[in-house]
């Protein structure tokens, strides 16, 4: 238990409506470091995120962030969904969905401006969110999860259906924050952040803790195209 | 014309128009809400089975003498009860909320239904609370609405931030400490109470559209929160006070010509705003 570790996941085992997602196992996240996660639809990656938010609760086992329960924990953690489920209509400009990443601290608000200027978001201030493109739409909802400056940043696929502009936009400001924040990214294009990441976790019913290098690795075999959790775990180690 | 000048002769008159301007104010705050969260369904459900709670006490009322226990006394205990458990359900059985609060809906006015035919004598007053009635308000309704109109606006300015986070995106804010299921509730039991105070203007079948139109035409004309319950509020006035003003000139039902100049208005809205980005 030191306290250079963002996260502790013990032993976890979660399962729905009686159907296991994620089987047990353990792993540790060290501060500072940048996580890529990866793994098939459905596999738990998003189960992963909520079970650190403690939106979910495991049946089994323990998870501690900043060694506190993820619910004490959460004034710590900036999240980025995939995707919202408001619909495009409501009434809310870019500048006030920045403002609601301050609620748990309004003293925060003064970091909006810094933030809408560093992702270039100052010109779309006033502008419905509704009418935004996918790109600046979801750097929005990233100046949202950092305005409160959380140690934890969780990304959900955020460059998932956005222009390779604006997703690599987003990853080179992520870049900027490694050894700063501890960020865990969720992504299907792996080959985009293998040489940014310090570590990959591949979920798929369990979770594997990989290095970079042994991803790229089978990239360079020339499997591209195959799903890295087919292979045989060995085939890693 | 005639409205006009009978307007000042006309106390009944007074104080409908009151009423309807009173009454603006809690639907196009709480109707803002409601069109956002997009819970007009859930708000249909309280509005309907209130029947049951007004039915139920006027029968103990008429049968068994309980002379307190007026019919306004069900309706609101009905509505309160129907949003927490609609609150409950909608939280609890996400995938197939539609269909129960539809059984909600439809039991709340069948227990309604049964009670009344069960009450002996005449039943007029609850054809009132049905359809509506603006020209029925008394002096104690009109301080209700104000009244109500005071605890929405205070609620509304006091949790502004929590309630639109909580409308706009619910996970984030409970990733910021925002209590979403008890600010849900809090919601439900103010659409609940404004529904109860909104049905004598314009009746339980109707009162949906006092409670979403004006807010959905407003949401058409502005990118916030904010300004969209200001509009809703105008524009709810301007339904309530032309509405009278039409169903007196045409001698129709003041609420349905209420809800219909709404529902026309927000054609025509609509076909503008189409016009406009053609």
């Amino acid at each position: 238990m030191t306290s250079n570790h963002t996260l502790q996941w013990s032993d976890i085992a979660f399962s729905f409506d009686g159907e296991p997602i994620l089987h047990s196992s353990s792993f540790s996240i060290d501060s500072g470091t940048w996580v890529g996660i990866m793994g098939p639809n459905g596999g738990g990656k998003t189960t992963l995120l909520k079970l650190l938010m403690g939106f979910l609760k495991p049946q089994s086992g323990s998870i501690r962030i900043f060694g506190k329960p993820p619910i004490d924990a959460r004034p710590q953690i900036g999240y980025v969904p995939q995707f919202l489920r408001s619909d495009r209509a409501f009434p809310i400009t870019v500048e006030e969905i920045i403002h609601l990443g301050c609620l748990s601290d309004p003293t925060k608000k003064s970091q909006t401006e810094y933030w809408m200027e560093r992702l270039g978001l100052l010109p779309f201030r006033h502008k419905p969110f509704g009418a935004l493109s996918g790109g600046i739409g979801q750097r929005t909802l990233l100046a949202r999860a950092l305005v409160a400056d959380p140690e934890l940043l969780l990304l959900d696929e955020p460059t998932a259906n956005i222009d390779p502009l604006s997703g690599g936009a987003i990853l080179d400001l992520l870049q900027s924050l490694k050894g700063k924040k501890t960020i865990l990214l969720v992504t299907h294009d792996i080959k985009t952040i293998v040489e940014r990441v310090d570590q990959i976790l591949c979920v798929q019913g369990t979770i594997s803790a990989y290095l970079p290098n042994q991803v790229c690795e089978h990239f360079a075999m020339g499997l591209y195209h195959t799903p890295l959790l087919e292979l045989p775990t060995q085939h890693w180690k | 014309m005639m409205f006009i000048q009978a307007l000042f002769q006309n106390s009944f008159l007074q104080m409908a128009l009151w009423a309807g301007l009173l009454a603006s104010v809690a639907s196009g705050v709480i109707g803002s809400f409601v069109v956002v969260r997009r819970i007009a369904f859930i708000a249909g459900s309280i509005a309907h089975s209130i029947l049951g709670g007004m039915g139920f006490c006027l029968w103990m009322q008429r049968v068994h003498h309980v002379e307190w226990l007026s019919p306004m006394i069900g309706a609101f205990l009905a509505a309160i009860a129907s949003a927490l458990l609609l609150g409950w359900i909608q939280l609890r059985f996400r995938q197939r909320e539609d269909a129960l609060i539809a059984a909600i809906w439809s039991t709340g006015m069948a227990i309604g239904v049964i009670f009344i035919s069960l009450t002996p004598g005449s039943t007029s007053e609850l054809m009132n609370f049905l359809f509506g009635n603006i020209l029925w308000v008394s002096s104690v309704d009109l301080l209700s609405l104000a009244m109500l109109d005071i605890l929405v606006l205070l609620v509304a300015t006091f949790y502004y931030q929590r309630f639109l986070a909580l409308c706009f995106d619910e996970e984030q804010a409970a990733l910021q400490g925002v209590p979403v299921k008890r600010l849900y509730f809090l919601l439900l039991c103010l659409v609940a109470i404004s529904i109860v105070l909104l049905i004598q203007i314009i009746g339980t079948i109707l009162v949906l559209a006092l409670l979403t139109i004006p807010a959905t035409i407003a949401s058409l004309f502005t990118s916030r929160l904010r300004s969209m319950m200001l509009l809703s509020c105008l524009f709810s006035a301007f339904f309530s006070l032309f509405g009278l003003g039409a169903a007196y000139e045409l001698n129709w039902p003041p609420g349905a010509t209420i809800a219909l100049l709404a529902a026309f208005s927000y054609l025509l809205s609509l076909l503008l705003k189409r016009k406009k980005f053609a």
